[in-house]
């Protein structure tokens, strides 16, 4: 559990420190047990949104977006001239992701590591497929997303595929449509919808899905831990029904922001 | 619903085709666009030399940081999260814990940085921030002492900048002093039996905080020109900074320059420490607040 | 009306009649017309579109104005910072290049791209086409396109006095540019 890296580029600590180790527990009691109902929500209900447009004045495109302990902003910044040697008929685009210091349990060094990478994936996948790139040849689109705080990792992929979508939109860019995302997990014989990184613990597995719902059209699904194919199906449906109220909250924000300028 | 469409003809109106040729001469020739605003008295954003942007400050947001701060100073967002963690202190400082500030200046807050590991600019204001939070006390390393020898508190103050709209030092000062000032630590003790230090999850501590400092930084445009609060299209014509650091009872702890260009005499230092001192009696005193 | 802002997805009501051409910032899947941006849609001659309002990369037969950064015989390497009159934002420019054959209509083997552009100057012109991985192609070859601005030797905005010629107002000395013509001549 100890860090210990030294960064000429930045200011440095000791060489180990420790996450400070608590006194067992206090807490006991009011820790979920299987078996029980889900503590502070149904099943089926996802945490409220918070989502804005256009905050980040310095790039073509932003939003920032909330849901309970999640924050995550997000900028968009091109259509740029793509720094490759080869021809590209269509557009690339770029999506890196950056989880501040702070915003875990557990202190994250500033060097970028798999983590960042795979999550960064993961919102690619989501979006790539309602983004019109063939109408912008030699250049790339960069979307970058940094995660303030972190309640679930399942929340922050599918918070911030939703928030990059509204940035894409806010920026201007060509889209088929608007991207939702949610994601879900199975509790004992339960599924339970956006979970928080607790629930994300006790879970046997998670499954994120991601879309246009206006498109009716699916863009991206994300299973991991086990479950059996039929809870699968069950987390696909479960996620489809809610999306809808995630697209309505996006849309909500984007025309409030268009209505503003 | 009726149908969305407008038949209006294609051309844009003349106010629009204004602010653009604006907009492209800034483009083209900023160093000029700039002195124009100069030649009276203002400044493109419509402040006066001497005028600061608006400031927000919202602490204790972030759950997962043990204090936490968001500041506007303007556009420019900054964000500042406290986490605390424990290290064995130095053999030849025994009692004395760590800060370790940073800022971090990523490619999401400016079309000016591109992803990578921090660019000169961002490493001079981090060394620059830990000069000041060192130099001005503003938490005495000895009070993040559990056991003599054994253990100290690491306070890592980290801070992302969200939106660049310049000026980055003095809202990252802002948003550090007012994440430590939030700060609260789990009560420690050092256990000798087990070798360990346990934290209690239910109590928690302020932070020890000993000053308040606060910074002002100004630009100096064309060798006599005081811009306070420089906003990005400002700073790449500046031939300096200079940031002065003034504590909670409004007297002097630093003077500092970022940057290569001349500051240009005695009159120009004395200015900007007296517009300091102002700009701190006019409000910046309380930007803390009470709790 | 603000209530009549459409957005990405969003499907668009046609009214009745033959089916308008679709433009800029929609598109058609299945029978259905949808919209690909955030605005009013409206119509610009026979087509329904929504008009772009932010800054674009070049596209062929986009007006553009660049920045002069390099010098070859052969050609000349723009920094493009404008783009269909919207400024792209700082440090997000495209690289055009001018080729010695695409300078002028006239005389195309007989040109000195030294006596045309100098580094520095701000330049008029016409994308020709996507042109290579690196850099668009870009055209100087009509009489209001060219350099538009540039300072002499001496450090003085220059005045063009003829298509080929600009003079330098502090010592009067002449330097050759392909100008533009200036607006309103």
């Amino acid at each position: 559990m100890a860090q210990s890296n030294f960064d000429r580029r930045r200011i440095n600590g000791p060489e180990e420190s420790f996450l400070p180790i608590f006194d067992s527990d206090e807490e006991e009691e009011t820790r979920w047990k299987p078996g029980n109902p889900r503590i502070g929500r149904g099943a089926r209900d996802i945490r409220p949104i918070f989502l804005k447009a256009g905050l980040i004045n310095q790039a073509n495109g932003s939003a920032y977006i909330e849901t309970e302990k999640t924050k995550i902003a997000c900028a968009v910044y091109g259509p740029r001239q793509s720094k490759s040697t080869t021809y590209n008929e269509k557009g690339r685009l770029n999506v890196e992701v950056k989880f501040a210091p702070f915003s875990c349990t557990r202190r994250r060094v500033p060097i970028r590591d798999a983590e960042d990478r795979s999550v960064a994936v993961q919102i690619q996948q989501a979006l790539v497929p309602a983004v019109r790139l063939e109408l912008l040849p030699k250049s790339t689109i960069d979307i970058f997303i940094t995660i303030i705080e972190n309640d679930g990792m399942e929340g922050c992929i599918a918070s911030g595929s939703v928030a990059a979508s509204a940035a894409l939109a806010d920026a201007g860019i060509e889209m088929l449509g608007l991207v939702a995302s949610c994601s879900a997990a199975v509790v004992g014989k339960e599924i339970w919808l956006d979970p928080t990184e607790e629930e994300g613990k006790v879970s046997s597995g998670t499954l994120i899905l991601a879309g246009m719902p206006a498109l009716e059209t699916i863009t991206s699904v994300w299973q991991s831990g086990s479950m059996t194919p039929t809870d699968a199906i069950k987390c696909m449906e479960a996620c489809q029904e809610r999306y809808m109220d995630i697209h309505a909250v996006a849309a909500q924000a984007l025309l409030q922001n268009a209505q503003n300028t | 619903m009726a149908a969305a469409v407008s038949a209006t003809p294609s051309g844009s109106n003349s106010a629009e085709q204004d602010a653009l040729k604006a907009l492209t001469f800034q483009r083209l020739h900023p160093r000029t666009y700039l002195e124009r605003f100069v030649a009276e008295n203002v400044r493109p954003d419509g402040r006066d030399f001497g005028e600061w942007r608006d400031i927000s400050v919202n602490v204790g947001s972030i759950s997962t940081a043990d204090g936490s701060a968001l500041v506007r100073l303007g556009s420019t967002t900054v964000v500042c999260g406290v986490k605390a963690e424990i290290a064995e202190p130095e053999l030849d400082r025994p009692k004395e814990g760590f800060l370790v500030p940073n800022l971090d200046l990523p490619a999401i807050c400016s079309p000016k940085f591109k992803p990578g590991p921090p660019t000169d600019e961002a490493q001079v204001l981090s060394d620059r921030l830990n000069e000041v939070l060192v130099s001005s006390g503003v938490v005495p390393t000895s009070s993040l002492c559990i056991e003599p020898g054994k253990a100290v508190w690491v306070l890592y103050v980290d801070a992302t900048c969200i939106n660049y709209d310049g000026n980055a030092f003095d809202a990252t000062l802002l948003a550090m002093v007012a994440a430590l000032k939030n700060t609260k630590l789990p009560k420690a003790r050092y256990d000798e039996v087990r070798q360990k230090t346990v934290c209690s999850r239910k109590n928690r501590e302020p932070l020890q905080i000993g000053r308040l400092p606060t910074s002002y930084s100004f630009g100096i445009f064309d060798g006599t020109h005081l811009l306070a609060d420089p906003t990005s299209f400002e700073e790449p014509l500046l031939d300096t900074t200079v940031s002065v650091v003034v504590d909670e009872n409004g007297g002097l702890t630093s003077v500092m320059q970022l940057g290569l260009g001349i500051v240009g005499g005695d009159d120009v230092l004395s200015k900007c420490i007296d517009a300091s001192h102002d700009c701190w009696q006019k409000g910046r005193r309380d930007v803390y607040g009470a709790s | 009306m603000s209530s009549d802002i459409v957005l990405p997805g969003q499907p668009i009501p046609i009214p009745r009649g033959p089916m308008p051409h679709v433009g800029n910032g929609l598109y058609s899947r299945d029978g259905t017309v949808r919209a690909s941006l955030i605005g009013v849609p409206s119509y610009a001659g026979s087509a329904l579109e929504i008009k772009r309002t932010r800054p674009r990369p070049p596209a062929p037969d986009s007006i553009v104005l660049g920045l002069v950064t390099r010098l070859s015989p052969l050609q000349a390497v723009v920094s493009i910072t404008v783009v269909d009159g919207v400024p792209l934002p700082a440090g997000e420019e495209f690289t055009g290049v001018i080729r010695v054959q695409d300078v002028r209509a006239t005389e195309k083997d007989k040109v000195k791209i030294a006596d045309c552009f100098r580094g520095g100057d701000v330049v008029r012109g016409l994308v020709l086409s996507l042109g290579d991985a690196r850099s668009y192609y870009v055209t100087t070859a009509r009489n209001d396109l060219g350099v538009i601005f540039a300072t002499s030797e001496a450090g003085a905005t220059m005045e063009p006095v003829s298509w080929q010629e600009m003079r330098c107002p502090k010592t009067g000395k002449i330097e050759k540019r392909k100008c533009a013509k200036p607006e309103g001549m």
